[in-house]
């Protein structure tokens, strides 16, 4: 028997524009971190995700594109709190998926929120996307909690601006704990990119 | 914040029916009753899907009223990777999830696996559970329903026993009848009591013994074969030889069936110890005026040295065994079998060695027992004064172990009798009429049985000195069953103390005549073992966690142990000698004692964890072949026992061959034997020895007068060898192989085919002597043309040799393939001394600069030939074939192929420098490799 082939792509969905609803001087001290990983709406379904990944496909591919990857394409896993999803698509055809990802740039249409969907990882097996998912998360954690401490050093001394430059800015100025996105997205590369073929 | 609620629940659906193996039978909804549900059905889809759906937290949840801060992100992270790990979990165990399906490997059971009763305790709950969901309930033997052959059984057993009430009855009335008839007449009850003693039956000696009647359950299946003692063990956990095709008139078990291969070799070497029940090996005993036992061995070709030397004073003396190659009296003074001989210790009166009259052990494979049995008879009937030979093999069984752990398990389980008893025992002896001179005087010095219980924390038996003996009592292991693990050795003195004693060896001065020599005691020994009831009922009697105290009147199971090191007497390559060699123990017991022995061996906890293992008989021969030692018979074709069991292997091999496919089977008629030579020297199955002996050597234009000199050694022996003219001779090699084909071709033989009447065996010791100098004296009957000599080989390059090898010597006649095969001793080669794989060049790393690989080609241009390139060399020709490999394998000791097999002595003898270097060719392949032999 032949076994069908898929390729599970671990997807992070970033928010890389201002809180959209500033709330306070609370909102403005979050660290980065905390911002640009911040949990999407829950109205926000698998289903929508669906129906996002399937236009941009029929949009960027045409016809072909949505009838090769229609019939394997699922979402696995999505979790609105973290922003995290596991989609599911036949080994042959996930670059499309991948580049109607890539080119998504705005939540669909009741949410129309800004965003960034970002492929972290392409593995053969849910097994290792799991794995990988696990593994960022505990990531998430410690930064959360490293730029967390930073910033509250920060208040304390007094200077308030913990902000420094828009996420996905300057690249030159990296430090670990401000900018981890911009790590996450270097590491992030060459990870997929071993794993892709 | 707590967890959210999960979006999707695992186990929505599943709840405790996920499990389910069997499936419901049809239910036919007419018959359900209306409130009456059938059982939900999940299959197997839905439990995977199910087990794999991940649970998820809304952001609602997650952070309450929406609010973004550091711990909620935190912890909704911390639910993710919660839930991504359990369904990890979850969908690993979906896929075996069965209680039994956990249990750990060696535990594991494919005959009712599904019986809660089976499976360990800790799981048994779980997978009552299980079952219970099943629908299987678990049923007792008790209560079961009878099915098939065992009704045919049970009503068999009924008709028997209403049979035997109505002769019994039958039996009982007449008698009844008499009594009352006599008694009037029969006044007189002195003479009826005088009547009812039995003449006590005359040992028969010279007589073939018989097995021991089996019980009635079991007489039917030993009708052509005998258990061992503990055949009821091994044939639970072993394969054993098939009902009808038993080996040795054994049913002997081959090989246990968990798999076994590594863990044997760990056992042996590392840790653990591995048993076998060696009962069917044969016992035979003579007595008589140790001049004339002594005359008898040395006609059967025991060594003078051995027999007479300042080395075997202690064999000799009975504090030794004596290990030796025994012949056949008559010419051609065939090898008969190696011999284990031990004497008992004199224990009598007479000061004159030659008149003391002494009893002697011979043990020897059963596949030679018959064999020896005759020429001892024949050797027995000359001996003056008479010497009496009996056959002990039904009454003494034996056990070999080996491991670090073995001395510690046979500390175990024998436990010797106490020296106060033996007090008391004379006294019974006496009665018995057992010779009491054994007891009567206490030694000031320690006995054999104290000294036994003070080698706990030995590893190695080799460390006693060789063949070392020791022969004591034990008191029945079923008293100290379950046996629990011994004190070890904890400080330096102590460990000291052993060392002390396995210098001094206090055994050879305190050793007393065994009793296992006695029949007497052997027979009480058996006889007097209480029935497990009995020693159930005393051991509930005993303190709680002690075992029951020893009394005056408990068996005493005489038992005779001694040590043999695998160290072969040869001179083995240094490899082997840094090695430690493992030595092992034999146990000879009385056939009936040995079983319990066995139980209390098999389920001691060793210290350094696990029990030890049971081998059968391929165990023996790993073993055996990974010590670099022949296997009897097996290694020793030259011998009537080899060559039976190589007809025997060859038989199963070619049934083997000829079950599959053309397709799928070695077509050794296309095998390409390099120079263009094409198909298999001799039979592909066979050690085809027929052909090495009489097949002349192809004679070549180019190779003739090489061969020359080789005609004309072979001439005038062969004619020594059997008297026939060379034409008649020539005449026979040419038909002998074609008959022999079509023999084989036509029936399957059910007889073995005849050994050829000249070859034979030499042993080590003679080998070494002969291959030291050519000139070196051997007895005039060796028949040198025809000689084998075992040897061990060892490959040099890559491969594994496998049984049925062919062996070559390098080519004699074409120098310029000799030199192609020297080229590749690896000795040769430039690069010797690299890491990593043997004989490829080291791995490039991938950023290796241009200059780097360029030199590594060069290199790999002067590399010899790899294997399966064209230049490689071609195997040599026929006239070179000069043996083959009767065992071969991968050995885990060396880390690299080895083999066992026999050698052309005269083939052998004229080496040059590269004497000991030869080509070894698996049958069936065209690709031969370097390897080194040595005697072995």
């Amino acid at each position: 028997m032949v076994r069908l082939k898929h390729r599970y792509l671990l997807v992070n969905i970033l928010y890389p524009g201002p809180v959209a609803t500033p709330r306070g001087k609370d909102q403005q001290t979050l660290p980065d971190t905390i911002q640009f990983h911040k949990p999407t709406s829950d109205s926000l379904t698998p289903q929508m995700l669906m129906r996002l990944i399937r236009d941009g496909v029929a949009e960027l591919f045409g016809d072909y594109g949505v009838g090769v990857v229609a019939g394997s394409l699922q979402v696995k896993y999505f979790s609105a709190a973290t922003s995290t999803a596991i989609v599911r698509v036949s080994r042959a055809h996930y670059r499309l998926v991948w580049a109607a990802l890539t080119f998504a740039t705005r939540l669909p249409h009741p949410l129309d929120e800004a965003c960034v969907m970002q492929v972290v990882r392409v593995s053969g097996t849910i097994r290792k996307s799991e794995e990988e998912a696990v593994r960022r998360a505990r990531m998430g954690i410690r930064k959360a909690q490293s730029a967390g401490t930073w910033m509250w050093d920060e208040s304390t001394i007094g200077q308030g601006h913990g902000n420094v430059g828009s996420e996905g800015g300057s690249v030159g100025g990296a430090e670990a704990g401000a900018r981890p996105g911009i790590e996450d997205i270097e590491d992030d590369r060459s990870e997929s990119g071993d794993s892709g073929d | 914040m707590a967890p959210g609620r999960p979006a999707q629940s695992p186990h929505d659906g599943g709840g405790g029916n996920t499990n389910r193996k069997r499936k419901d039978a049809p239910t036919n909804p007419q018959h359900n009753g209306p409130n009456k549900r059938p059982r939900q059905h999940i299959d197997q889809r839905q439990k995977m899907r199910i087990a794999r759906t991940l649970s998820t937290q809304t952001t609602s949840t997650a952070f309450q009223n929406g609010a973004l801060d550091v711990s909620s992100f935190v912890k909704s992270r911390a639910y993710e990777i919660q839930a991504l790990e359990n369904g990890l979990q979850r969908s690993k165990k979906a896929l075996n999830e069965r209680a039994f399906q956990q249990v750990p490997k060696e535990l594991r059971r494919r005959t009712a696996s599904h019986n809660v009763k089976r499976v360990p305790k800790r799981l048994r709950v779980r997978a009552g559970r299980e079952m219970a969901v099943d629908n299987t309930p678990t049923v007792t033997a008790r209560r079961r329903k009878p099915s098939g052959h065992m009704r045919l059984r049970l009503e068999t057993v009924k008709k028997l026993r209403a049979l035997g009430a109505k002769r019994k009855a039958e039996k009982d009335k007449p008698k009844d009848a008499t009594t009352t008839e006599l008694l009037p007449k029969d006044v007189q009850p002195g003479t009826v009591t005088t009547a009812i003693r039995t003449r006590i039956p005359k040992v028969k000696k010279s007589l073939l013994a018989t097995p021991p009647v089996p019980k009635a359950k079991f007489r039917k299946r030993q009708i052509h074969k005998s258990w061992l003692p503990t055949h009821l063990y091994h044939a639970k956990r072993a394969r054993m030889t098939a009902p009808s095709a038993p080996i040795w008139r054994y049913a002997v078990p081959l090989t246990p069936t968990a798999k076994s291969y590594r863990p044997t070799h760990r056992a042996s070497h590392d840790r653990g110890a591995v048993a076998w029940d060696m009962s069917y090996m044969s016992t035979i005993q003579l007595e008589g005026r140790e001049s004339s036992v002594l005359g008898m061995l040395k006609a059967i070709g025991v060594a003078e040295e051995d027999l007479s030397g300042r080395k075997s004073n202690k064999w000799r003396a009975g504090v030794r065994v004596l290990d030796a190659f025994l012949y056949e009296r008559e010419s051609p003074h065939e090898l008969i079998a190696p011999v284990t001989m031990v004497w008992c210790v004199y224990d009598g009166t007479a000061t004159v060695m030659e008149k003391r009259k002494r009893k002697m052990f011979l043990r020897v494979h059963p596949s030679a027992f018959y064999q020896l049995w005759e020429e001892m008879l024949r050797l027995a009937k000359v001996a003056k004064p008479a010497v009496s030979v009996e056959d002990l093999r039904f009454e003494i069984g034996s056990i070999e172990i080996t491991g670090p752990g073995a001395t510690e398990a046979l500390l175990g389980a024998l436990w010797p009798s106490s020296m106060a008893s033996t007090s008391n025992d004379a006294s019974d002896a006496a009665i018995t009429g057992m010779d009491v001179d054994a007891t009567s005087d206490h030694p000031r010095s320690e006995s054999v049985g104290e000294t036994w219980q003070k080698l706990a924390g030995l590893t190695n038996p080799a460390l006693l000195p060789q063949n070392a003996l020791l022969g004591f009592n034990v008191q029945d292991p079923r008293l100290h069953h379950p046996p629990r693990t011994i004190a070890l050795l904890k400080s330096d003195a102590e460990q000291h103390k052993l060392l002390e004693i396995s210098a001094s060896w206090p055994v050879d001065a305190a050793q007393k005549a065994c009793d296992i020599f006695d029949r007497k005691a052997r027979h009480s020994a058996s006889t007097s073992l209480p029935s497990q009831k009995a020693v159930n009922r005393r051991k509930g009697l005993a303190a709680p966690g002690e075992y029951p105290q020893a009394l005056p009147k408990d068996p005493r199971v005489p038992v005779l142990l001694y040590s043999s090191s695998n160290a072969t007497p040869t001179n083995s390559s240094k490899s082997r000698q840094s090695t430690a060699h493992n030595g092992s123990w034999t146990l000879l017991a009385p056939w009936k004692c040995l079983q319990p022995i066995w139980y209390s061996l098999m389920y001691y906890p060793l210290s350094t964890g696990q029990q030890p293992r049971f081998g059968g008989l391929d165990q023996k021969r790993q073993l055996a072949f990974e010590a670099g030692k022949p296997w009897f018979p097996g290694d020793f074709p030259g011998t009537k026992a080899g060559w039976n069991w190589e007809c025997e292997d060859r038989r199963r091999r070619e049934s083997e061959w000829r079950k599959r496919p053309r397709g799928k089977r070695v077509s050794y008629e296309k095998v390409e034997l390099g120079g263009g030579k094409k198909g298999e020297v001799g039979v592909g199955w066979a050690c085809d020895w027929e052909r090495l002996l009489n097949v002349p050597p192809v004679i070549e234009e180019a190779a003739l007068a090489g061969i020359e000199d080789i005609m004309d050694v072979d001439g005038p022996a062969e004619k020594a060898g059997d008297g026939t003219t060379p034409a008649e001779k020539a005449v026979e090699d040419n038909t002998k192989p074609a008959e022999q084909e079509k023999a084989k071709e036509n029936i399957l033989p059910l007889q073995a085919t005849p050994k050829p009447p000249q070859l034979s065996q030499l042993s080590a010791r003679q080998a070494l002597a002969l291959l030291a100098s050519p000139e070196a004296k051997l007895p005039p009957h060796i028949n040198l043309t025809s000689a084998l000599v075992t040897v061990r080989l060892t490959l040099l390059t890559r491969g594994v040799p496998h049984p049925c090898a062919r062996i070559y010597r390098l080519p004699t006649n074409d120098p310029d393939l000799r030199r192609q095969w020297l080229a590749l001793l690896p000795s040769n080669l430039p690069h010797k001394k690299q890491k990593g794989s043997k004989h490829a060049l080291p791995r490039l790393p991938k950023d290796a600069s241009a200059h780097v690989v360029q030199q590594r080609l060069a290199q790999s241009l002067l590399e010899p030939p790899r294997a399966g390139e064209d230049k490689y060399p071609a195997c040599p020709a026929e006239e070179d074939l000069v043996g083959f490999i009767t065992t071969g394998n991968y050995d885990l000791g060396e880390g690299q192929g080895t083999g066992i097999g026999s050698l052309l002595v005269d083939r052998v003898r004229d080496g040059g420098a590269e004497s000991n270097v030869y080509i070894v060719r698996n049958a069936g392949t065209g690709l031969g490799r370097l390897a080194r032999w040595e005697v072995a």
